[in-house]
């Protein structure tokens, strides 16, 4: 470890730390403007210059290209490097407007910091300013090429970060251009991040432009919950309002950099119709009443006719609150997920994760060969796309297995199989990697699988041909992660690539299986509804046959989820009671017979476990209450004083939920009322372990170190099946921006997603005489459902697959199973 | 013109580092880059079109606009800018009301900017329709614009009176 000096202070750090973050170690920020941990160095804006003294460089260096080394001993505040930096500050002025003041990235601008740091006050050229025209980029980034200071920061992250190609640098010397061929949205949906690591204001949050300025933000840490990865992020907020997002540095989640989605999904908790106070029917009364009558009519009911429902963004909080509540009324009914099949999974999931086979994103960097079984990371998980690029930069080899017609920023290998070969390929895949001695250190279960492996018969000869090469990079391969989905991969497969992750970590240096889960905080739904019989169809049922009387939802829509709404209608209509606690204007919301509003993520410090077992707390950022553009109609704030805050009576759903239960009970010896944690920990033997929500700031993993659960004993399903001719399954899948529920109620999310569509392989659409672009009509049991048609050869045969989009009804489509009666009724909609 | 490139990409692999021949090829049949022609490079090499775009940009080689009929180069190299070859420029510029790498609406004259023409001693120096002007001057720049223009003129009345007489 080089040891070296910097400004009289002596530093070590480890091999290939550049002089820049080895002064940034000591406290000592050296100016810069290309250079960013992120991105690497390119020694383009000559800002870094620091005075080496002594050691192998001698003189004015920059000291983001050179790494530190024993011996040296620099100069941060040599008289040359600074009059250097001064100079380099008076070019880089000689072309930017002198406009800070109308400009939206004042007051965080870096070239404003160095300029104004730098002493650079008075202008000596006379010259004309180089001037641009500014272009379109889309909703979300706002583009001011005047200021540009050419530190080609967001071409190296568009293109070579993130792997998009439709930004780049054009033109030459005086002349070059940050921009896009032509007007027109930009295509990555890591954009937004181009916002943040802009060094001046060429790139600005669009929907937060001139609406506050960085010292009027109430700012904090907090979470982007749009997805299960739980990227970090900080929230700005102002007049009750959170105005703008960025991401929030976490070495072993996001990095540096978080998607748009996580950027911009963040206006469904200011919602012009977001309701904000308790109602009794459609009677809006106090906090007091709304809960003494809830409580009153709950306890006329006898103690197993009450069922609760949460789901996969709920914090751990309200989950682990409604836990408690649950048992303390006897209710058998805790429901987290609204499907069967997905609540199975998330169980063996849960089960599964171990110090031995979770991964983090950042050890997906560091892999070297990465094996998708049913993923479609841009759509599920966008950082998770941005992740395994960086592997594939580094070499990493990408094979994914999916019916979809996958796009990821890099080049990987599509196997287009349908979800029932997931196992049988990826036991072909795998199975000449181990040996039966290996294997037999699992026990019995290992080896059986093991055979079962083997002995499995050959796929199809087109499959097999492209499957043997792969086979050998399997083999060459030390550090292999299967990313697994939860939603189109089957049950047998999620459980399958946990298995074959341990058994890989025998035979490679590191290994681990990466899922991809259906909500923020799937995994701690997961925990709390696991040991649990009951599924929201078995309620449905009980309240069909007046088993059950009352409903409990706490921050869930089953009316977004569930396919035959007259039936959810219908039993709805049976209830008692139905009370519901949320923060979003949802149909049950408008249901509820009373509702209690509960404050958003922002409003409440709140704990999310992200789909490798990572607790993380978002602080509070602001209190709740109406935003005041909102209060005011736009205009000035109202000139009526007051001493309660216009709509700030929500309350952290936990703080309910546990006022609630007491009521009910009478047993306050267990209950704090300031601190969730002592009841969570109650209902969650792991919670309890790691009780300290005060945890790292980068998260606490809570999965065990090595699972008890049963590995191996997956009912795995390796027999070929040759695609039925002439049939065609239908599969909804998600999409990045129009499936997410959260997002259906944020307002520029939904400007830009594009219009529903659904996909078709060529063959199949040769078949049904449809071609691209036309416009189709789907036979459901209630009616029809239009959607324009893409056609795509680099999918499966035999699917009719569909993104969920909030504009499209495709709740409905689980009403039938098979025909699937396609006709074409038009061309596209322009 | 566009069916003519999609003839001449058919002959040409599919890779990366075509693009360079490619748009030389097509610059030399053409004599210019259109924008449409390089969405058709981008679409023939799987590449986005402001990639395409941002190579063109980067060389000095690379037309964007069809040239005039008289082609105006003007020297600023090291010896032209000494001696005031910008001024040139600027006049040039100012009496064809475009800019540097610009064509006349008329397409009669475009203006392009050069490095150096290897005539040093003669500086500052402008080639207009492949004759080197030597030692420019606001006022030669006038007379050869005057120059084109009596020419023309002549041609149009050569013409009127050969159509009279017919």
């Amino acid at each position: 470890m080089p040891r070296l000096t910097i400004d009289d202070i002596e530093i070590e750090v480890p091999h290939g730390t550049k002089v820049i973050d080895a002064a940034e170690r000591l406290g000592i920020m050296i100016p810069r403007f290309c250079y960013h941990r992120g991105l690497g160095s390119v020694g383009a804006c000559r800002m870094c210059a620091v005075k080496f003294l002594q050691g192998p460089f001698k003189g004015l260096q920059m000291s983001c290209m050179i790494d530190a080394q024993d011996g040296m001993v620099i100069s941060t505040t040599d008289a040359e490097a600074l009059d250097f930096r001064r100079h380099v500050i008076e070019w880089l002025m000689l072309n930017h407007p002198h406009d800070c003041p109308v400009c939206d990235e004042g007051g965080h601008c870096l070239l404003q910091d160095m300029t104004v740091s730098g002493g650079h006050g008075m202008r000596r050229f006379s010259g004309e300013k180089r001037t641009y025209r500014d272009q379109y980029l889309g909703e979300l980034v706002q583009h001011e090429m005047n200021r540009c200071i050419h530190c080609y920061r967001c071409v190296r992250f568009y293109r070579e970060f993130a792997g998009y190609r439709d930004l780049g640098a054009l033109q030459i010397a005086q002349k070059v251009y940050f921009g896009r061929l032509a007007d027109g949205p930009l295509e990555s949906p890591f954009a937004g991040n181009l916002v943040d690591l802009c060094p001046t204001g060429v790139y600005t949050d669009k929907p937060a432009r001139f609406r506050a300025r960085r010292w009027d933000l109430e700012r904090g840490p907090s979470l982007c919950i749009h997805c299960s990865l739980g990227c970090n992020t900080v929230a700005g907020a102002r007049y009750r309002e959170v105005l703008r997002q960025e991401a929030r540095l976490n070495e072993e989640v996001n990095g540096y950099f978080i998607c748009d989605l996580g950027r911009y999904g963040f206006a469904y908790a200011g919602h012009p119709e977001r309701p904000r106070s308790p109602r009794i029917g459609s009677q809006a009364v106090g906090w007091q009443e709304a809960v003494a009558v809830a409580c009153d009519r709950l306890a006329r009911l006898g103690p197993r006719s009450i069922a609760c429902l949460s789901s996969a963004r709920a914090s751990v909080e309200t989950l682990g609150t409604l836990k408690y509540l649950s048992k303390r009324v006897g209710s058998d009914h805790f429901v987290c997920f609204y499907d069967a099949a997905v609540k199975f999974k998330m169980g063996e999931i849960v089960s599964k994760l171990d110090g031995r086979t979770a991964v983090s994103l950042r050890d997906i960097e560091k892999a070297d060969l990465l094996i998708g079984v049913g993923a479609d990371p841009i759509n599920a998980a966008p950082m998770l796309a941005l992740a395994m690029r960086q592997a594939q930069r580094a070499g990493a080899k990408v094979v994914m297995m999916d019916p979809r017609p996958l796009f990821l920023p890099c080049d990987f290998e599509h196997l287009s199989v349908s979800p029932e070969l997931f196992d049988v390929c990826l036991s072909a895949l795998v199975k000449s990697t181990f040996d039966r001695e290996r294997v037999g250190k699992h026990g019995e279960a290992a080896v059986t699988l093991y055979d079962r492996m083997l002995s499995c018969d050959p796929l199809d000869a087109s499959v097999q041909a492209r499957l043997e090469p792969l086979i050998a990079v399997v083999e060459g391969c030390r550090r292999p992660i299967i990313i697994c989905g939860s939603d189109i991969a089957p049950a047998s497969s999620v459980s399958f690539a946990a298995d074959v992750a341990l058994l890989m970590g025998e035979v490679k240096d590191q290994s681990g299986v990466f899922y991809v889960l259906p909500g923020a905080n799937a995994y701690g739904a997961a925990l709390f509804d696991a040991a649990n019989g009951s599924s929201f169809e078995s309620v449905v049922q009980e309240i069909e046959d007046g088993a059950i009387k009352a409903l409990i939802v706490a921050e869930s829509d089953p009316f977004r989820y569930v396919a035959d709404r007259d039936r959810l209608q219908r039993a709805l209509n049976k209830l008692e009671l139905l009370l519901v606690l949320d923060y979003l204007p949802s149909e049950t919301v408008r249901k509820a017979h009373i509702f209690l509003p509960t404050r958003a993520i922002f409003e409440t410090r709140s704990s999310f476990i992200n789909q490798e077992g990572r607790l993380q707390v978002a602080e509070k950022i602001h209190s709740p209450g109406t935003p005041i553009w909102q209060v005011s109609n736009k205009g000035h704030p109202p000139r009526l004083y007051g001493t309660g805050i216009c709509g700030g009576e929500p309350r952290a759903a936990w703080r309910v939920l546990q006022q609630i239960a007491h009521t009910l009970v009478h047993s306050q010896n267990e209950i704090s009322e300031n601190d969730p944690w002592p009841v969570i920990g109650g209902e969650c033997a792991v919670l309890a372990r790691h009780h300290q929500h005060n945890g790292p700031l980068h998260g606490l993993r809570i999965i065990p170190q090595t699972s008890t659960a049963a590995f191996f004993d997956g009912d795995l399903d390796l027999q070929p099946k040759q695609p039925m001719d002439g049939h065609l399954t239908l599969l909804p899948v998600v999409s990045t921006f129009a499936t997410e529920e959260l997002a259906s109620y944020s307002e520029i999310i939904q400007r830009v997603i594009g219009s529903p569509c659904a996909y078709l392989h060529s063959d199949d659409a040769e078949r049904c005489g449809l071609l691209d672009c036309d416009r189709i009509r789907i036979a459901v049991d209630d009616g029809f459902l239009e959607i324009d048609l893409t056609v795509s050869d680099k999918m499966a045969r035999g699917f009719l697959i569909l993104p969920r989009h909030s504009r499209f009804e495709w709740q409905k489509l689980h009403c039938f199973a098979q025909g699937l009666p396609v006709e074409k009724i038009g061309n596209c909609t322009p | 013109m566009l069916k003519d490139i999609d003839e001449m990409l058919l002959t040409s692999e599919k890779k990366r580092e075509n693009l360079i021949p490619i748009l030389q090829r097509i610059q030399q049949r053409h004599a210019y880059l259109s924008p449409d022609a390089m969405k058709l490079v981008a679409l023939h090499l799987g590449i986005s079109s402001s990639e395409v775009y941002g190579v063109a940009t980067f060389y000095n080689q690379f037309r964007f606009h069809p040239p005039g009929k008289h082609q105006i180069k003007v020297c600023l190299g090291t010896a032209c800018h000494v001696v005031g070859g910008d001024i040139i420029l600027e006049n040039f510029e100012r009496k064809l009301g475009i800019k540097d790498g610009e064509t006349t609406p008329d397409r009669e004259f475009s203006i392009e900017r050069v490095a150096c023409v290897g005539c040093c001693a003669l500086a500052p120096v402008a080639v207009v329709d492949d004759v080197v002007q030597a030692c420019m001057a606001p006022s030669k720049v006038e007379g050869i614009l005057l120059g084109f223009d009596i020419e023309r003129e002549r041609d149009e009345r050569e013409k009127q009176e050969s159509e009279a007489s017919q």
